[in-house]
């Protein structure tokens, strides 16, 4: 139902218009003048309004002009009993949407305001398409500057080269992992990337046939592993299935670069470890077998007994290996329980007892209480002591002391292991922890070990969150301090 | 001339005591006089004293480079210049480095007349000598 609203100062004809369009099922408000016109125009929607002309306050343009202003899809018409060409020009470049010339018939009013409420819904119409289209063009450019946003700002770089090997987009990370300061949309880039991913471009652009598949690489943009990145090439095929382009997605692998670089140099330090004592026993095995050789009964059965010892570092050295490997892998399954550390190293020092007399070793026990708790792993704690106390014992001089405290501070317990042995350089301390490191000077020959006894100990204490540092002086001692967290 | 004659004297150098005295038996079954040492300062020390008429010298002793080191030391003295000394190692293994495709520059760099694969060889080490 149009709602429709009437201006005119003469109260008859405003009147008699109002009942002729009630009656034709409008919705009908009246303004007896210019000021109430605006007031009611402006203050509500109307689909059509008719102005008179000429009122006493305000001209019937002006009228029209500050309803058009306020709603512009308002169809107005201006009633003049003036009618001139010129008004009719006027009122319509000011945005009535025509003229009706007074007096007027039944008829002739209603056929105007019929084509004016027509041309309202028209109105309406393309306003509620071109909202619609504000609104889809908005979300496109939402969901361009969002994937825009996203690509630049993932770790991985992306490059897209069409066929002329020309580049039609990159992304941040792209400059970043192909350590190059800018590239330019359009360029051609197949000069500046590096030839490993270059070569597979110009693969997929000389081939005959697009190829479908994926291709990747690796290349070293900086040397020493400081910069290894993976490049993975795919094309781009449109819907005939020729390719239209290709996508270099590029992901820095440095990391994982310098960790297979570790684990490769650990590999080879073990087999050198686990070459070395092989050697050694075919060694001797060869020279009892070689008869030219004339080795006497007591030559053969001392080198069958080093060879004895040989094989018995062999064995503790896959041992320990091995508790490395299943500390890594997590699969040495722990069991915490509440334990007591003065019992832990009184009966780990019962367990060395033979090598602590062979060397006439004396102990000396300072523990700040009688029993003192920790939760962890019995294997675990009792390796820990082992490891550390058999070093004490290894690198201590003959008739030397071991001195073991044990003691709280605010959240720690603290275990510290003094000898009077060896101790070491301070370029022998900072390797301590090393894999396979072990000190190699005048007092250590003859000394056997795997190497990895230390390494194990940091692995135990880190596992606990706690803390362990070394302090020594070459030829005077070595004291071993572990921080355990109080968790019980 | 015997080989043995040429080169009676041999300098063993390696840390691994079990090794070095294998290899001093077998190069004295063959009729070489065979002095050892445990260590580069110790093998220097020796190489002065003793003055053999070659050297073998374990890459990896005390430090990972010390053979190394010791083979420097010994080619900075006349007596060495002139006397063949060679590299015991299973080099690849232990430092990645490719010796059988070195250049001549990083051959010149590595200063010894030949390499020796562990555990040595007698009759390689004599077939070295031979060559020399």
């Amino acid at each position: 139902m149009a709602k429709i609203l009437i201006v005119d100062d003469e109260k008859g004809l405003r009147l008699g218009t109002k009942r002729l369009l009630e009656s034709e099922g409008f919705l009908v408000d009246t303004a007896e003048n210019g000021t109430e016109g605006i007031a009611k125009g402006t203050s509500q929607e109307f689909d059509l309004a008719v102005i008179d002309l000429k009122m006493p306050d305000i001209e019937g343009l002006e009228v029209l002009q500050t309803i058009k202003a306020k709603y512009p899809n308002t169809v107005c018409f201006i009633a003049t009993a003036y009618a001139s060409i010129d008004t009719a020009i006027e009122s319509t470049r000011l945005g009535a949407y025509n003229y009706i010339p007074k007096p007027f018939t039944p008829e002739e009013i209603l056929h105007h305001l019929d084509i004016g409420y027509k041309h309202r819904k028209l109105l309406l119409e393309a306003e509620r398409l071109r909202q619609e289209r504000e609104v889809s063009l908005l979300e496109i450019s939402y969901e361009k500057s969002r994937l825009r946003t996203i690509i630049n700002n993932i770790n991985e770089g992306v490059l897209v080269i069409n066929t002329n090997g020309e580049l039609a987009y990159f992304n941040n990370a792209a400059l970043k992992n192909l350590d190059i300061p800018d590239l330019i949309i359009g360029e051609f880039v197949l000069n500046k990337i590096p030839k490993g991913i270059s070569e597979i471009v110009n693969k997929y652009l000389e081939s005959s046939e697009a190829i479908k598949k994926s291709y990747s690489t690796q290349v070293d943009i900086k040397p020493n592993f400081e910069l290894v990145i993976e490049a993975n090439c795919s094309p781009i095929v449109d819907e005939y299935g020729k390719i239209s382009g290709i996508v270099i997605v590029l992901r820095n692998i440095s990391d994982f670069k310098k960790i297979e670089m570790v684990k490769s140099q650990f590999v080879s330090m073990v087999a050198h470890e686990l070459k070395t004592p092989v050697a050694a026993v075919s060694g001797f095995l060869k020279i009892i077998m070689d008869e030219s050789l004339n080795v006497s009964y007591e030559q053969q059965r001392e080198y069958i007994s080093r060879s004895i010892i040989r094989l018995k570092g062999l064995l503790d050295l896959v041992n320990d290996l091995l508790d490395i490997s299943r500390m890594e892998m997590k699969t040495k399954q722990r069991e915490i329980e509440k334990l007591d550390l003065v019992e832990l190293l009184n009966s780990t020092i019962q367990f060395l007892e033979l090598e602590l007399a062979k060397k006439g070793i004396e102990i000396i026990k300072t523990y700040q209480k009688e029993n003192i708790y920790f939760n962890g792993d019995q294997n675990e704690i009792t390796r820990l002591f082992t490891n550390i106390l058999s070093n004490a014992i290894k690198y201590n001089k003959d008739k030397g002391e071991i001195a073991i405290k044990v003691f709280y501070s605010t959240n720690y317990i603290n275990v510290e292991i003094s000898d009077s042995g060896i101790g070491m350089k301070p370029e022998e301390k900072a390797k301590l922890f090393q894999e396979f490191f072990r000190a190699k000077n005048e007092y250590t020959r003859g000394v056997s070990g795997t190497g990895l006894g230390l390494t194990i100990v940091r692995r135990i204490v880190d596992s606990y969150h706690g803390k362990i540092e070394v302090e020594s002086e070459y030829g005077k001692g070595t004291t071993f301090k572990i921080q355990l967290p109080i968790n019980n | 001339m015997k080989i043995t004659e040429k080169y009676k004297k041999i300098l063993l150098v390696d840390d691994d005591i079990d090794l070095l005295e294998q290899n001093k038996l077998l190069l004295e079954s063959k009729g070489f006089d065979v002095v050892t040492a445990e260590s580069g300062e110790e093998g220097y020390n020796t190489f002065l004293a003793e003055k053999p008429n070659a050297c073998v010298v374990d890459l990896i002793m005390e430090q990972h480079d010390s053979g190394f080191i010791l083979c420097h030391r010994i080619k900075r003295t006349e007596l060495g210049k002139q006397i063949p000394v060679f590299m015991l190692t299973s080099a690849t293994y232990e430092t990645g480095f490719k010796f059988s495709s070195a250049t001549e520059e990083e051959k010149e760099w590595i200063k010894c007349d030949g390499l020796l694969n562990k555990p040595v060889v007698v009759e390689e080490l004599i077939s070295k000598l031979e060559n020399f």
